[in-house]
């Protein structure tokens, strides 16, 4: 087996076809990307070049960006939802999977999975009810009503969440009963501490899905100084001033993607760890 | 299987359009299965009421802001709920079930054309994406390419970007005066293209962006299936003389084919309400001169949302949104059939 290989003559051109194939992709794949972020240094406004490389690049349309748009607003409004949001679905994940995980109770069998077919369905269609509903109460663009909407547990975390609990052993449970803690004592000494990381992910995994959240924003928000940075961002790039904003939106696009893209990068393994974890259970 | 957990995306309330809703069957179905086999008996003992109260902020939340609304929407599905009759709407029974099924009717003529469409879209998306994904995967489990990792990285990218920002971007990449795409394609000699304008071509723009933003996704998952099969089945293949396609078609396909068609099926329910790929990018448009409430881009659920925000036809959204709800309902439930999912779930 250690053998050197030795290509057979059909092989080595299957290889070399694979690597271009390949190569192409990639920078297919990469260059829009390369594009958005060349036209965010790029201060000429009226052309816009195929070259990756702006002649005379700047930072002058980030500059822009802050001073002539309302960036700061946008990303002050998403922070503020993202925080509120991501701490609510933390608390009532942590407190339902204790419930599924360590309780017996009536629709524990089938209630999560039922939770989780019910969420199936997608937030759009609902669309109709909710802007109807909130329309005939007046509360429509109200930034605190839209964080309200969006603070709805979540089926799936707390599935995740409950595979993980699965995970820490029930001997710690009935050492701390010996002691004499009841249920409550339980979750908030033991369990509570030591699913930490798993919580941490569900928080950041909800922080950054809420920076891209843009249905429901634009359903119930509308005066600008509610806009989130979903919103900003689409008023930037289909207005009609749209061509004169381009190099600014690609500066607010490179902002607010880099945090998040590298953000999710570094949870997206920690949350593959949770969903294994919560699969195997004995 | 364990390739495929590990590159499980978490499908997330809060972020439709980032994470699928499809990848939770899975990895149900693999809890499932995991669980059934290791599975414990256990004690029948007393109920313990407090778990209501552990449960109740989830529960509470989740009856207000998904069951209520869906209630709610099939209710008002039955009404004639829109801006002229705001205060004071009635019940009218299947009126506007009637109008969007009878062919001579204004509805009709935004139904027919936006489903057969929402269909191609789904459909289209699903196999392109599919079939893009399996050949990169295919062309990266060659062992003679000790730099697969790195491509694998590399090609992860487009996936990565949240899709509010990508879809975006797209959108001012592909303008057709100002956009760098056509400035790109200009050096190559190819003549502006109407990307976001033409009908045709804002279609091809959404599979297009579709494709380039999902590839990854279905590459991760082919990528864990091929890599699921041993070595030595492939060897064993060599020694009895099967050539490359054989042991493609008899060895990997099947694999590949076990992981990946549990995923097919929701990620084709998926496209089916992906608002954001099309409302983003070229929110409906082009206009129809037919009717004004969908564009020739726009899928069901987004003519659904239109109808809503600038028409104020409550009634016309609720009743394509109910429509929608059998079809989600449907398609799930065919998954189940097919992946035995749900089936035993402690």
């Amino acid at each position: 087996m250690k053998s050197k290989r030795t290509f057979k003559p059909g092989q080595f051109a299957v290889t070399s076809l694979s690597r271009l194939i390949i190569w192409i992709v990639i920078i297919v794949s990469i260059i829009p990307m390369l594009y958005v972020v060349s036209a965010s240094f790029n201060p000429g406004q009226s052309d816009f070049s195929a070259s990756l490389i702006p002649p005379n690049a700047s930072f002058a349309n980030y500059i822009a960006l802050f001073k002539t748009t309302d960036f700061g607003i946008w990303i002050r409004n998403s922070t503020e939802v993202a925080l509120v949001v991501a701490t609510a679905q933390m608390f009532m994940t942590a407190i339902g999977a204790y419930a599924f995980s360590r309780l017996r109770f009536y629709g524990r069998k089938y209630g999560l999975m039922a939770l989780i077919l019910l969420q199936m369905f997608p937030g759009v269609l609902s669309v109709s009810a909710i802007y109807a509903e909130l329309a005939q109460l007046s509360l429509l663009d109200n930034l605190w009503v839209y964080i309200l909407i969006q603070i709805g547990g979540s089926a799936f975390n707390i599935w995740l969440v409950k595979g993980y609990y699965d995970t820490i052993p029930r001997e710690l449970d009935e050492a701390a009963i010996m002691d004499g803690a009841g249920h409550w004592r339980i979750f908030w000494k033991i369990i509570l501490p030591l699913a930490r990381p798993m919580l941490a992910v569900i928080f950041f995994l909800t922080l950054i899905g809420m920076y891209s959240e843009y249905l429901m924003a634009n359903t119930i928000l509308q005066s600008p100084q509610n806009f989130t940075l979903g919103m900003g961002m689409y008023s930037m790039v289909s207005g009609q001033f749209a061509t004169h904003l381009w190099g600014e939106f690609a500066a607010a696009a490179l902002i607010s993607a880099v945090p998040l893209t590298v953000a999710f990068g570094f949870l997206n393994p920690l949350i593959s760890k949770g969903l294994t974890a919560g699969s195997v259970k004995g | 299987m364990c390739g495929i957990l590990q590159t499980q995306r978490a499908e997330n309330k809060a972020a439709p359009p980032l994470w699928k809703a499809g990848r939770v069957f899975m990895a149900i179905g693999e809890t499932a299965v995991n669980s059934g086999n290791t599975r414990v008996k256990r004690r029948k003992k007393g109920i313990q009421w407090s778990a209501y109260g552990y449960l109740a902020p989830a529960l509470i939340s989740i009856s207000v802001l998904s069951l209520a609304p869906m209630l709610y929407t099939i209710w008002i599905s039955f009404t004639n709920w829109d801006a002229m009759h705001f205060m004071n709407y009635s019940f009218i029974g299947l009126r506007n079930y009637a109008e969007l099924l009878n062919p001579s009717d204004p509805l009709n003529a935004v139904f027919v054309p936006t489903f057969i469409w929402t269909i191609m879209f789904a459909l289209l998306t699903t196999v392109i994406n599919y079939f893009a994904g399996l050949l990169l995967a295919v062309l990266l489990n060659n062992k003679n390419i000790k730099e697969a990792p790195l491509y694998r990285s590399l090609l992860i990218i487009p996936w990565a970007v949240p899709g509010l920002i990508s879809l975006l971007s797209w959108q001012g990449l592909l303008n057709q005066s100002y956009g760098q795409i056509n400035a790109a394609l200009h050096l190559v000699g190819i003549s502006a293209i109407p990307w976001l304008v033409n009908p045709f071509w804002a279609r091809v723009s959404i599979l297009m962006v579709n494709l380039w933003a999902s590839y990854p996704y279905m590459m991760t998952v082919c990528t864990g299936a091929l890599q699921s099969v041993p070595d030595e089945l492939y060897e064993a293949a060599e020694m009895d003389g099967a050539n490359w396609w054989q042991r493609f078609r008899f060895i990997s396909m099947p694999s590949v084919w076990k992981v990946s068609l549990p995923l097919l099926i929701p990620s084709f329910a998926y496209s089916f309400n992906n608002f954001n790929a099309v409302y983003l990018l070229t929110g409906g448009g082009p206009a129809r001169n037919s009717t004004p409430f969908a564009g020739y881009t726009d899928i069901l659920a987004s003519a659904a949302y239109k109808m809503t925000l600038t028409y104020n036809r409550y009634d016309y959204a609720a009743t394509l949104s109910v429509i929608l709800f059998l079809l989600v309902g449907l398609i799930s439930w065919l998954n189940m059939q097919f992946t035995g999912a749900f089936k035993e779930v402690d």
